[in-house]
């Protein structure tokens, strides 16, 4: 196996005074989704945060492509490659669908070099282009949140929460889309709904209490009933 | 802007006009008046309100120091048209001095802005602090002038071209000075709303009046954002310092003065709307010009200048995020 | 704080056998009792020095209000009148993190309230003035009860600039009404003899004391009751401490309804001291005067109201007596600094450095320093 393309060593974090990470160890593989794993609360999205540096990290490494990220700057970690697509979707609604994306362009050509292949993932955002984000239903503010990440060219892209509050069809649709970006893009993922996480995804981190208790391969975890009761508490089916 | 705003807005702009109207016992004359003093000094609201709004929206900082910078602008422009003060520029036409002292007054004010950023950038996380740290710079630049000039009011003597030149509104005569401020000040308002709608940095700054942290998680250097709009916003407001100096001239007092009113501008237009910005700058300085008219009706002075203190106060009474705010 | 060290530091064997009351009392209070004693005797001493009596000079049939120790009490009172503000003042931001810019409606209105009543109500001027005491504590409860009921529906910054355009508009306001007098400002001539500061000085000098000490110990309560950790709750977070379950603006209120008739105290204090009430005691210089010091002396702590003020009030009238002078030359202009009229230019100057490099101020800095000095001591003993 080649070497993991994010590589998250013992890190602990803090939210003002409150210890929210302890000893947060995992890998995210070049290629293919992982997925974050964990109840409400356990600190999923603490994790991204901080592998954004959106929250800082007080101890441990984080590395990205080879590369130490921790303690450098949110902007300078994203245009390294890294793409959000954060929890609650946080698009622009004052911005057009159209300027939800060019605000996202590193270069001037990543808009027109990206667009086509935003529209094939998610066609509905041509026929809503001019229209304001706040106009927007859920899934397709989802989906623009999405697209939104795809504009320049990232290579890790972080998705918390993506089906949360969508309709079924809506949630495969995304779930299509995930996919099929997957075949170019790494993708950490955070998800609450089992039975979209282990469609998707190919590896697993468990987190619990703010720390990482568990990891592997997604298929192993869906026959270890012991595991998901722990610290799931779902059932499998 | 919705249709229900359209209706408020022209509700009160008539009302305004009205009372104008009705206490000048119905004369057109000061009807006129009361319009293009209005519009005028709305204008250079607009002008201090503007950058107000902007730094507000963006980084949640209300900056204090935004009236001294409008005075800034009025004493440099004040001392290179007029003999005798800090400055000599050694240009023998008014008109031309004019131009050069509107000039460097912006440019003053856009260094001034750029330092000031750079000052309050170790205290970004603390909100208290930026709050009195931008009051504790607008104190020193208000005893910096008095240092440099005098507490004395400068009335502006040196008449040229189009200050000196009137033209007849409604049986007024008036000098075509405030045609020019308001043609000025207009172009600037539509220049910035291009600047906002059109440009990549415009909309980096509206989302980032909405959401920070996911504008530089998008790999955007959110900092020389707040550098930019620091630098426009002080700019802007020096600028409007000059232009409004030939007929304010320059006194201590007209920064704070024209920061309460632009307060009440942008409290008034909803905390951090561009578009609320400029129409409530109108509202305020109609509002403004009907109660100066009104104070000297019924002789009493004091009424025009406690007017923004009471406009700013009924704001936020009966509405506290003003007319085009978002529920907060 | 030094509660919470207080507890740790305390040892088993220390609560079996406590030290007698008085030595716990001294050990914790003899700065504030020397300090105390020290302003008791200053007068005096001060006369004794120089051999000026501290009660004036005896002209003919009067006595004058001359010499140094009657110069010095002058100086003092008006200490005790700044410090009073300044420590309302911190009582409310440093405390309770309510920020006002209008502090200076209360610290108005106490001269102006007693002004009026002395000047106006042809009455015994004893009869006067205690009723124009008692008047100023009513409005400015009353005010600063109605301007905190506001303080729920206006938060943060709009709460500041609301305070901001009442207190201007009363600072305007007071300039043109002529019932105040307007911008000359309103003579107090009428005061009874025993708070007449040109004819007993002495006796104010020893009311401002008074009230200065007063102060400092209900301030000093009420930050260390159970109230003052609420206070502290709604300065670190007023949306958890109400998630919490306490009434903040119940809290709230009683921070800014005290903090608002310590500040009328302290104006009357001002005007009496004046003999006047001029518009500039509601004007922003006071206000600016209150939060500059809060945040020099050390923002939420209780001496650093006291220390600012003293610190910086003997500075000024340093820096005013002498005639330092500071010429730049830069060719293209130059200009002149003299510190003995731009004092309030190098207090901003001096403010915005304090900010930037010391934000706990000098006392909160002092504490830190000390906090710091003591984990190394601490260090050194365990490892020795
Ligand atoms: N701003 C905050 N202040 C205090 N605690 C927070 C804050 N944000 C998150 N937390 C706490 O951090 C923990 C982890 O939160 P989060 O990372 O959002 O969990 P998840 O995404 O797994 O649901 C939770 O216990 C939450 O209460
Ligand atoms: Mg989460």
């Amino acid at each position: 196996m080649s070497a993991p393309l994010l590589r998250v060593r013992e890190i602990d974090a803090f939210i003002e005074q409150f210890h929210i990470l302890e000893d947060v160890t995992f890998d995210v593989p070049d290629g293919g989704i992982t997925v974050l794993l964990g109840r409400n609360g356990a600190g999923k999205t603490t994790t991204l945060r901080s592998v954004l540096g959106m929250t800082s990290v007080t101890s441990g490494d984080i590395e990205y492509n080879g590369q130490s990220i921790v303690g450098k700057k949110t902007h300078t970690i994203a245009q390294m490659g890294i793409g959000y697509v954060p929890e609650h979707r946080a698009i622009f609604s004052e911005l057009t669908v159209q300027e939800n994306l060019r605000i996202a362009a590193r270069h001037k050509d990543d808009l027109p070099r990206n667009i086509e292949m935003i529209f094939t993932l998610f066609p509905d955002l041509k026929r809503l282009y001019q229209l304001q984000g706040g106009n927007l239903s859920g899934g397709q503010q989802q989906m623009l949140a999405i697209a939104r990440a795809l504009v320049p060219d990232n290579r890790l892209l972080l998705i918390d929460e993506p089906s949360e509050g969508l309709a079924p069809v809506i949630i495969e649709q995304v779930i299509a889309a995930i996919k099929a970006l997957a075949e170019t893009k790494t993708v950490l993922l955070v998800e609450q709904n089992f039975r979209v996480a282990s469609q998707l995804a190919d590896n697993y981190v468990i987190m619990d209490h703010g720390q990482s208790v568990a990891h592997g391969v997604m298929a192993s975890l869906s026959q270890d009933d012991e595991i998901v009761q722990r610290y799931l508490g779902v059932g499998m089916h | 802007m919705t249709r229900s705003d359209a209706v408020l807005i022209t509700a009160i702009v008539g009302a305004i006009l009205s009372f104008s109207f009705i206490s000048s016992g119905g004369n057109v004359g000061s009807f006129g008046i009361t319009i293009l003093s209005g519009l005028f000094q709305g204008m250079l609201l607009f002008l201090v309100a503007a950058g107000l709004s902007l730094i507000f929206g963006l980084m949640d900082v209300l900056n204090f120091a935004q009236g001294a910078y409008f005075m800034v602008g009025a004493y440099l422009a004040y001392d290179i048209q007029h003999t005798g003060g800090l400055i000599d520029v050694g240009i023998a036409d008014p008109g031309l001095r004019f131009i050069v002292g509107v000039i460097a007054a912006t440019l003053a004010g856009a260094v001034l802005g750029v330092l000031l950023e750079l000052l309050l950038r170790p205290v970004y996380k603390r909100h208290l602090f930026l709050l009195v740290l931008t009051f504790g710079v607008s104190i020193v630049m208000l005893e910096g002038i008095k240092a440099f000039y005098s507490v004395t009011p400068y009335t502006w003597t040196e008449f040229f071209g189009i200050r000196e030149a009137q033209f007849t509104f409604l049986g007024q005569n008036f000098t075509q000075y405030r045609l020019f401020v308001l043609a000025v000040g207009f172009a600037l308002m539509v220049g910035i709303s291009l600047l906002l709608n059109r440009t990549r940095i415009g909309i980096i700054i509206r989302a980032g009046v909405q959401d920070r942290e996911m504008v530089s998680a998008l790999g955007i250097n959110v900092q020389t954002v707040f550098t930019f709009v620091f630098t426009l916003g002080c700019a802007v407001a020096a600028f409007g310092g000059a232009i409004a100096a030939p007929f304010l001239g320059a006194t201590i007092t007209m920064g704070t003065t024209y920061l309460v009113a632009a307060i009440a501008v942008i409290v008034l237009g909803g905390l951090g709307s561009y578009e609320g910005t400029a129409i409530g700058a109108m509202i305020v300085g109609l509002a403004l010009a009907a109660m100066q008219q009104f104070s000297i009706t019924i002789n009493q002075p004091v009424l025009a200048s406690i007017t923004p203190m009471m406009l700013l106060i009924a704001v936020l009474l009966i509405r506290p995020r003003g007319l085009f705010g978002q529920e907060r | 704080m030094d509660n919470v060290q207080d507890v740790f530091q305390e040892t088993p064997q220390d609560v079996f056998r406590p030290p007698p009351m008085w030595r716990v009392f001294l050990r914790e209070h003899w700065l504030h009792l020397l300090i105390v004693a020290v302003l008791i005797v200053l007068p005096h001493a001060i006369g004794w020095i120089t051999g000026d009596s501290p009660f004036g000079r005896v002209r003919g049939s009067r006595v004058i209000m001359a010499g140094e120790s009657t110069y010095w009490q002058a100086i003092f009172i008006e200490m005790f009148s700044l410090a009073v503000l300044v420590m309302s003042y911190n009582l409310m931001f440093g405390f309770t993190g309510v920020i006002s810019f209008g502090h200076a409606l209360f610290f108005g209105i106490g001269g102006y309230a007693v002004g009026i009543v002395v000047q106006y109500w042809d009455v015994d001027p004893n009869l006067a003035f205690i009723a124009g005491v008692l008047l100023v504590i009513f409005i400015t409860s009353i005010l600063g009860l109605l301007i905190g009921l506001l303080s729920l529906r206006l938060r943060g910054i709009y709460f500041a600039i609301f305070t901001l355009a009442i207190a201007e508009m009363a600072w305007l306001y007071a300039g043109s009404w002529r019932l105040t007098r307007g911008e000359d400002g309103l003579t107090i001539n009428r005061l009874p003899e025993w708070i007449d500061p040109e004819r007993s000085r002495l006796m104010v000098y020893y009311i401002g004391l008074a009230l200065f000490v007063t102060a400092f110990l209900v301030i000093r309560r009420l930050v260390r009751s159970p109230a003052g950790a609420v206070f502290q709750a709604i300065r670190e977070n007023e949306d958890r401490a109400k998630a919490i379950g306490y009434n903040t603006l119940r809290y709230k209120l009683l921070s800014i309804v005290v903090a608002s008739v310590l500040a009328g105290l302290a104006g009357i204090l001002m005007g009496i001291l004046n003999k006047s009430a001029r518009p500039e005691l509601l004007g922003v210089t006071y206000t600016v005067d209150a939060l500059l010091i809060t945040i020099i002396g050390g923002v939420g702590t209780l001496a650093g109201p006291v220390v600012g003020t003293a610190g910086l009030h003997l500075l000024e009238l340093w820096v005013r007596d002498s005639s330092i002078i500071l010429s730049l030359n830069l060719g293209l202009f130059e200009f002149t600094l003299n510190f003995s009229q731009d004092w309030i230019l190098i207090i901003g100057v001096v403010f915005v450095v304090v900010v930037l490099v010391f934000p706990y101020g000098l006392v909160g800095t002092w504490y830190r320093l000390r906090a710091r000095v003591g984990d190394w001591w601490e260090r050194r003993r365990a490892t020795t």
